[in-house]
């Protein structure tokens, strides 16, 4: 009898040898190989599924040995029943680990499009309005309210207007957009061309980082495929009904600058040129992309918008906290025992996140710090921990959720030695455009090496946190505004480490 | 292969787009060398400093022939949370040589690299665009090895 493996291609998946399992029982007569996404259970990887009697079965941390037991069906874990899994809510990752990346049919049979098909049904007006009763707040890192900026765009004047997907995901400990444009990447595009279609845009890009060859092969196989299907192109899909004109999108790869993933700085890339933050205003959504009215969002945002048109903006805003709705995709990883993906409402707490997604501690290690939303994210000790993940709790900690990452360092992490990586991480990837942030990010990263070194002199501490200030005030974007906080955060939790 | 007269024939007749064009140089030549700056510009009809500009603007344009393996050590949190910091040393030490240098043989190029995106199965080492993850300091002398 032929079985059916379900094995993902995913680029984590890979990384810990799917692949190798896929070549070495490819030539085995019985069997028929399935690549689907992952499900981003990574700690679980590589994970081999079949079809059970309810629902999939699946074969965690598979090795090539492994087959003969799978093809009996001994010991294999019934998915539903993992509680990483069983805990979450799925929404933007409701597909993760089951359908092909590139299946159109099962994109359509899983909800595909249901999205558009709504958003096609209403006027751009009604679109917005939907997106504003969502309450959604854009998923790379600033929380603007999605609506007002998608207002912005419709309600500005022009010839040509752009959509583009800021794929530019440059945190370190974030992958969720990988997960999105590798393992589905129709539901990016979907929401594109929603969004296209919304403010009145005929052409649109996705920006991404050069270290996602994968996601960038993916996203232009999906291309091809939506526009063979008449979804993109010149004229598709009746998409932009004001101007006929269709969506035609494009993938551009960038090369490795950090700050190309601040909107204006990835603009000017996008132009060719050297990736440099521009002061704003002028918006995007008034003058960005060429001059030209750009509709600019992180690929998670854009994700998200099929499901908020196909069940309702009021679905969305009765996920979530108060003031942050709907769910964050977090990342959780470092020295935790189960780093992978957890899609939550917002409003667990970071010990809930630790403890019950990513399963504690691993084995050998004790908590430490745990740093919350990239390299720009506050440290936060054990006391930190009670902190809800949601927008207004984590501001006024002077703390930022980024990207969604929780990375866990252990009780062998020099805080000096991670201090001076993040600044280091700064002063490279500063695009010079302002002074506290060129200049500053290079004396403090001096300053650090001095701790390091041992060599810290008294007043060295008070130069740092005086210009920590001036950075954080004075500095064009948030790299610059934000570079001081993990810095000052481990000098004031571990002040006696420096010396 | 081509020729950089042909990657930039391509080029002409669009609005100048330098940055794509250096990464098609780069694609096809492994690397945008400062020589060729003058002709890029000509070329796209902008002026040496720009391109200059955009060269020296992103890490990933490399000005040099790499090693014919670029092997990169990710450095995002997450790998440091999981001391990466012992892998490259185990590879700086295999190699003998360090970070942004190549193999006297020109087999190996050592670099780092801020996150690829692979931080669930952290610490991560990127060998051309093969990306490897749980890499103990061991298991990157093995790597190596199967590079050939």
């Amino acid at each position: 009898m032929m079985r059916r493996l379900y094995i993902p291609q995913d680029t984590t998946a890979r990384a810990v040898g799917a692949d190798r399992l896929v070549k070495a029982w490819e030539k085995e007569r019985e069997i028929e190989i399935v690549r689907t996404s992952s499900r981003g259970a990574f700690y679980l990887e590589p994970l081999v599924e079949t079809d059970g009697p309810h629902g999939r079965t699946g074969w965690p941390n598979a090795a090539e040995r492994d087959l003969s037991r799978i093809l009996r069906g001994e010991g294999g874990t019934p998915i539903d029943t993992i509680p990483f899994l069983a805990g979450q809510t799925r929404v933007t990752f409701a597909n993760a680990g089951v359908t092909r990346p590139l299946s159109l049919e099962d994109y359509r049979a899983h909800g595909g499009f249901a999205g558009l098909e709504a958003a096609l049904r209403l006027a751009p007006e009604k679109i917005i309005e939907e997106l504003s009763i969502s309450r959604l707040r854009g998923r790379g890192g600033a929380a603007f309210p999605v609506g007002r900026k998608w207002q912005a765009a419709y309600e500005t004047h022009a010839d040509r207007k752009y959509v583009v997907a800021n794929a530019d995901e440059g945190d370190a400990g974030t992958y969720c957009d990988r997960m999105v444009m590798e393992g589905e990447p129709f539901r990016l595009i979907e929401g594109m061309l929603i969004a296209a279609y919304a403010v009145g845009a005929t052409s649109g890009y996705v920006y991404c980082r050069y270290e996602y060859p994968a996601a960038a092969r993916a996203l232009r196989e999906a291309i091809t495929i939506l526009t063979g299907a008449g979804y993109l192109g010149e004229g598709a899909l009746g998409c932009n009904a004001r101007g006929g004109g269709g969506f035609t999108l494009e993938v551009f790869v960038g090369a490795g600058s950090y700050v190309c993933g601040e909107e204006t700085a990835l603009l000017q890339s996008l132009e060719g040129k050297r990736g440099v933050v521009q002061p704003k205003p002028p918006y995007p959504a008034v003058s960005g992309l060429y001059g030209k009215p750009t509709l600019i969002s992180n690929v998670l945002t854009f994700a998200t918008v099929p499901s908020i048109l196909a069940r309702g903006g009021a679905w969305h805003a009765s996920l979530g906290t108060e003031h942050s709705k709907g769910t964050i995709a977090l990342q959780v990883g470092g020295r935790v025992k189960q780093p992978g993906l957890a899609e939550v409402p917002f409003g667990l707490t970071l010990e809930e996140a630790i403890e019950e997604f990513g399963g504690g501690m691993a084995t050998g290690a004790r908590f430490k710090a745990v740093q919350v939303g990239g390299p720009l994210g506050s440290l936060f000790t054990k006391a930190g921990l009670t902190t809800r993940i949601c927008y207004d709790e984590f501001a006024q900690a002077g703390a930022i959720l980024g990207h969604g990452g929780i990375v866990v360092f252990d009780q062998e992490t020099n805080m000096v030695e991670l201090a001076r990586h993040f600044m280091a991480f700064t002063a490279d990837e500063s695009c010079g455009a302002c002074t506290p942030c060129r200049v500053g990010s290079v004396r403090a990263r001096e300053i650090l090496d001095g701790f390091v070194q041992g060599r810290g002199r008294p007043g060295d501490l008070d130069l740092l946190a005086d210009l920590g200030e001036t950075m954080k005030q004075a500095s064009l974007c948030g790299l610059g505004q934000r570079a001081p906080y993990p810095v000052l955060t481990a000098i004031e939790h571990f002040r006696k480490e420096f010396r | 292969m081509s020729s950089l007269a042909q990657i930039l024939s391509h080029a002409k007749g669009r609005a100048p787009n330098i940055l794509k064009t250096l990464l098609a140089v780069q694609s096809e030549l492994g690397h945008v060398s400062p020589a060729s700056v003058p002709d890029i510009a000509r070329a796209l009809g902008v002026t040496d400093s720009e391109v200059a500009g955009v060269l020296s603007g992103y890490p990933d344009l490399r000005t040099e022939a790499p090693g014919r393996y670029v092997v990169r050590v990710c450095q995002g949190e997450s790998c440091v949370a999981n001391h990466c910091g012992r892998v490259l040393k185990a590879l700086e030490k295999k190699l003998g040589v360090g970070l942004g240098e190549t193999t006297r043989d020109g087999r190996f190029t050592l670099e780092k690299v801020y996150c690829v995106g692979n931080c669930a199965a952290s610490p991560t080492v990127m060998i051309g665009e093969d990306v490897h993850g749980r890499v103990t300091p061991e298991a990157a002398e093995t790597l190596l090895k199967d590079c050939r």
